[in-house]
């Protein structure tokens, strides 16, 4: 993670202005885009296999031992923060007058100031696609 | 790891010849840069049927495809694409016998549908936001919130792992849980924070990593581009404690052509 050091250099967000790497590649295209009655279509198997299995989550006691190793794993005890605090923190803080800008949009967002019931609902663009693929 | 949601491998080898379509954009003459090449780096062309065209390169399905350089080639012809124009991405792997197919099979019947998503996102170009949790800081909150977890932590911790198995278990429990509603309530506010300022998302499948909080597909318009990346700046400085945010993109709508849905 990159961290803001010195100078006006604020890259906490991590930027990759295109794909990086073939991971990204197949994260980005994977049972992606329209589906066309094409002749020949091609099924990416063994790359599936690797993505299906890193995306995954059983909820099963090898994952649970996974969680508890993590756990016993810290060394560290800190004070728990919600976002909340953290985003007021910086309010408060030395944070640069650029930031405050925006993390004061970030607050009205967070706050409410009547957004609610302008999220939208997220478009669902493959799990029927993929559904009917398969069947 | 089984293969259900592979897809039928279908090869027609009878076909010779096949056009690749990576996508279907909006007809322009000199749209496609001299020189833009696609998968085996064969010359990229438009196939056009009235006002839009498919993107088409011609390829030797003699051989599977789905290559590394496959997919790349295929990324990188309708990320460039969308930089240029108005794209429609289609799925990877789709070709056909020839243009006259490519005409008649999808450009003539889809023709209302495609203008109708060209329409839809114009001026607009997908970023994908991933956020994940700073493991450690995380699990900090977990252990201090519940003292039960802290209880479960200071027991098992320096008991070898069949002594304490059962214990191990409940404590993964109990901080899988802890997380799971952690990462809920952090979308939530995440989400609240970034989505009024885009003009469509869909929350992408995203990993099962300890670390996930949520992986967005964002439709954003081109004109805002610079002042939704400066917002997200301050976003992930203001969260960078507890929550990395990482942005890739402009990419092609990739998320955002669902709609249509002919399989």
């Amino acid at each position: 993670m990159a961290v803001a050091t010195q100078g006006t250099a604020r890259n906490y967000l991590q930027r990759a202005p295109s794909p990086s790497g073939l991971a990204d590649v197949i994260e980005i295209i994977l049972d992606k885009g329209i589906v066309i009655d094409a002749y020949v279509r091609v099924s990416l198997v063994g790359i599936e296999l690797l993505t299906i299995d890193a995306r995954i989550v059983i909820a099963s006691v090898d994952t649970y031992l996974r969680f508890a190793e993590a756990t016993n794993r810290l060394d560290l005890y800190e004070k728990g923060k919600d976002l909340g605090e953290f985003i007021g923190d910086m309010q408060e803080g030395g944070a640069s007058k650029k930031t405050s800008g925006a993390v004061k949009g970030v607050k009205r967002a967070i706050s409410g100031g009547g957004d609610d019931e302008e999220r939208r609902p997220a478009r669902k663009s493959s799990s029927r696609r993929r559904s009917t693929e398969d069947a | 790891m089984t293969t259900a949601t592979s897809t039928e491998q279908e090869h027609d080898l009878d076909l010779e010849r096949g056009c690749y379509v990576y996508g279907v954009v909006p007809f322009g003459d000199e749209l496609v840069p001299p020189g833009m090449t696609g998968l085996g780096e064969a010359p990229v062309r438009l196939v056009r049927y009235d006002d839009i065209a498919a993107v088409v390169s011609d390829v030797t399905p003699d051989r599977p495809l789905g290559r590394a350089t496959d997919l790349v080639a295929h990324s990188e012809v309708l990320d460039a694409l969308a930089g240029l124009t108005t794209v429609v991405p289609v799925h990877f792997g789709s070709v056909l016998a020839d243009e006259d197919s490519v005409v008649q099979d999808v450009l003539a019947p889809g023709r209302e549908e495609f203008a109708d998503l060209l329409a839809e996102l114009e001026g607009r170009v997908q970023l994908n936001l991933r956020a994940t949790y700073v493991e450690d800081a995380v699990l900090a909150e977990v252990v201090a919130a519940d003292p039960q977890v802290a209880a479960l932590r200071a027991r098992t911790r320096d008991l070898p792992e069949d002594e304490s198995y059962g214990e191990r278990v409940r404590l993964g429990e109990l901080v899988a849980r802890a997380l799971e509603h952690k990462r809920e309530e952090d979308t939530a506010v995440l989400m609240d924070a970034v989505t009024p300022r885009v003009a469509a998302w869909v929350e992408r499948g995203g990993g099962g990593g300890i670390d996930h909080v949520v992986d967005v597909a964002l439709l954003v318009d081109t004109a805002n581009l610079a002042s939704f990346e400066e917002f997200l700046e301050g976003l992930a400085e203001a969260v960078h404690e507890r929550i990395r945010l990482r942005l890739v993109g402009p990419v092609a709508p990739y998320d955002f052509v669902g709609g249509a849905g002919w399989a």
